[in-house]
């Protein structure tokens, strides 16, 4: 490999004529299984283009928007690489509403409305994150404000005014694959280009992880690019991850289910708004239940509102009952917070807007917003990996609890923890030294990013994507859990991940990208049935029918999983309210 | 289908660095964009909403590629 900052391989004109003839193959559905791989990419003409800063952004959503600006101002050297572009992937474009917390006008103090908080999420909330994104909310906004957020249904403009102003170099349309390690610290990140033949490294003294959470691309919700990519680096390189037993009860339509712009109503077509306090109780797996006894999607599915109720389900504190709606007109919620149509959110979330009868699953394979990710060792964003951060729906800081309490604090529990996360980061990389890369574990690195391309046959990462939908998406293995389902369910994404992930193959870089993607939705798929097997009680959005019933005495724990030394996935329980002790 | 057809592109380009799933390229022989992956469509619409001159048309519609029996 030759290093160079050449955008083009020799080969690019080849790959993107073919490109055409590679989407006929697909919709034919020749690629999809076991097969030769004729390749379009040449993996032997790649050139490598190397990048130094002190702070790594990776992820362009609000995280990441103030990661870097806040990284910057604190006088850090920084770049931010997205696989997609600044403001316009992941889930931050379609989240519209923003919570403001503003003492003048709230009745609650802000001691009252995290002790609110905590009793809505049956203390699955880190009471420290609920805190600080309330409190830090009101001086987000205001920024955002300055560069023309509120102005506009589409962020990429105001999200470029900051960072234009103060040239931040910005690495879009490139995968990044690998955190790298020097002795215990990070030391960068590595990838490709989506539009050129060319693996891309990132050295940095320190890595703020703004990549979102995922789900295993379902129909019917704007989450099909997000495939827990951050959280699975951080976890192969010894990082704790947390929240993976939770689930996200967004709904999609029965009509046209993977048109996610037609079941979203105009959450994409509006321009963002403020809300204020109204801690709730949403986007558990009520619905699910429901839909389990008596069917989906029409008659007490999800979506079709309170007053359909069966015996037993999810606990449901009583001073959050389903009431329905907040007050105030529907469009006033926002994308991951919204209120449905005709029934109450506690009845999976439906859509504003939204027409005909609802289903459950759209956001498959994701957590409550912010309950997922990182672990959290500290109030400032970091993870057990000396140097490396996380701020958003890439950090399990449980802002919310294992519940969805609070309208609006997804998005503005983005901007808080990104700003947190990138001064954090910053003040790290002004102490250390710049990381020494070593040359044989890049050359490992860069092999293992484009050996999909190399493999002459194997699986189509469409095929095994869809084989693990199949495993996992059904009601009755990733919502209404029992050990015997969970455990069958295991098995088979053991044989995924041992037997197919190695196996991936690719014909392109867009399928280098899937097969990547597709290997990090298994070992999310594994790390959430051993979470859901472990929790043996049911609570807030994790519901087990062997075990029902809330379980104070054993489970006010969160679990937290990471790789031991010998390679194998190892679950830990973290008691609520307190800090993981380092190990 | 998913996107539907483009017709009346200038090839800007937006269309290709909005899309989250990277759905859409330039045809480097045309100089327009096209649609090369529809398989990963998620129907969002930010491709139509960020063209200039409304030159995406989508359908709520979306065909899944053949599963083969076994792989």
């Amino acid at each position: 490999m030759t290093t160079t900052e050449q955008q083009s391989g020799p080969t690019r004109r080849a790959f993107m004529a073919m490109g055409g003839s590679a989407a006929g193959m697909a919709a034919l559905g020749v690629n999809a299984g076991w097969g030769q791989n004729t390749s379009v990419s040449d993996a032997s003409a790649f050139t490598t283009a190397t990048h130094d800063c002190d702070v790594l952004v990776i992820g362009g959503g609000m995280a990441g928007l103030f990661a870097a600006v806040k990284g910057h101002d604190a006088g850090a050297k920084i770049r931010i690489v997205s696989k997609g572009r600044l403001g316009s992937s992941g889930l931050t474009p379609f989240a519209k509403g923003f919570f403001a917390f503003d003492p003048a006008q709230e009745e609650l103090t802000l001691d009252e409305y995290v002790a609110a908080v905590s009793r809505s999420a049956l203390g699955t909330n880190n009471p420290v994150y609920t805190r600080q994104t309330a409190e830090h909310s009101l001086a987000r906004v205001e920024e955002l404000k300055a560069w023309g957020f509120f102005d506009s249904n589409l962020y990429n403009k105001s999200f470029m005014t900051p960072i234009e102003a103060r040239g931040i170099p910005l690495h879009e349309r490139v995968v990044v694959t690998h955190l790298l390690k020097d002795g215990e610290r990070i030391a960068g990140a590595a990838g490709f280009r989506l539009d050129a033949e060319e693996v891309v490294i990132f050295r940095a003294k320190s890595v703020v992880l703004c990549t979102g959470a995922g789900a295993f691309k379902p129909n019917g919700f704007p989450v099909c690019d997000l495939t827990h990519d951050g959280t699975v680096m951080a976890y192969n390189i010894g990082a704790k991850v947390t929240g993976k037993e939770w689930n996200d009860g967004h709904v999609g339509r029965a009509k046209n289910p993977a048109a996610t712009y037609d079941g979203w109503g105009d959450m994409f077509d509006r321009r963002p708004s403020l809300e204020g306090v109204g801690i709730r109780h949403d986007l558990g797996v009520d619905a699910n239940y429901l839909a389990y006894k008596l069917g989906n999607p029409v008659e007490a599915g999800p979506g079709s509102g309170p007053g359909k109720n069966v015996a037993g389900g999810p606990f449901r504190p009583v001073e959050f009952a389903d009431n329905g709606p907040p007050p105030g007109p529907p469009e006033a919620a926002g994308m991951g917070d919204g209120p449905p149509a005709g029934g109450g959110p506690g009845i999976g979330g439906g859509p504003p807007g939204m027409r005909g009868p609802a289903m459950g699953g759209a956001s498959a394979g994701m957590s409550i917003h912010k309950s997922e990710g990182l672990v959290p060792i500290n109030d400032r964003c970091e993870s057990n990996i000396p140097g490396l951060f996380a701020a958003g729906d890439a950090l399990g800081s449980h802002m919310c609890g294992a519940i969805y309490t609070q309208i609006g604090s997804s998005l503005a529990g983005s901007a808080v923890q990104g700003a947190v996360g990138g001064e954090a980061a910053a003040d790290y990389a002004r102490d250390v030294e710049t990381p020494i890369l070593e040359e044989t574990e890049l050359a490992a690195v860069e092999e293992e990013i484009l050996a999909p391309l190399r493999r002459k046959a194997g699986y189509g990462p469409a095929w095994v994507t869809q084989t693990l939908q199949g495993i996992m998406i059904p009601n009755f293995v990733l919502y209404i859990k029992k050990e015997s389902i969970l455990s069958a369910a295991l098995a088979y994404i053991e044989e995924l991940r041992d037997h197919h992930s190695p196996m991936l193959r690719a014909a392109d870089m867009h399928e280098l990208r899937l097969a990547h993607e597709t290997s990090n939705m298994i070992i999310s798929a594994e790390m959430k049935l051993r979470a859901s097997l472990m929790r043996k009680e049911s609570r807030c959005s994790h519901y087990r029918l062997d075990y029902p019933d809330v379980d104070d005495e054993n489970w006010r724990a969160w679990i937290n999983i990471y790789k031991d030394e010998s390679g194998d996935m190892r679950l830990e329980k973290q008691p609520f309210d307190t800090w993981p002790a380092q190990t | 289908m998913t996107i539907e057809n483009i017709s009346g592109c200038i090839g800007c380009g937006r269309c290709v660095h909005a899309c989250p799933c990277d759905v859409i390229r330039i045809d480097k022989e045309s100089g327009k964009a096209a649609i090369v992956y529809p398989a990963d469509c998620q129907i969002c619409h930010l491709c139509r909403m960020n063209c200039p001159v409304d030159a995406i048309t989508l359908s709520p519609e979306k065909t899944i590629p053949v599963v083969v029996s076994w792989g």
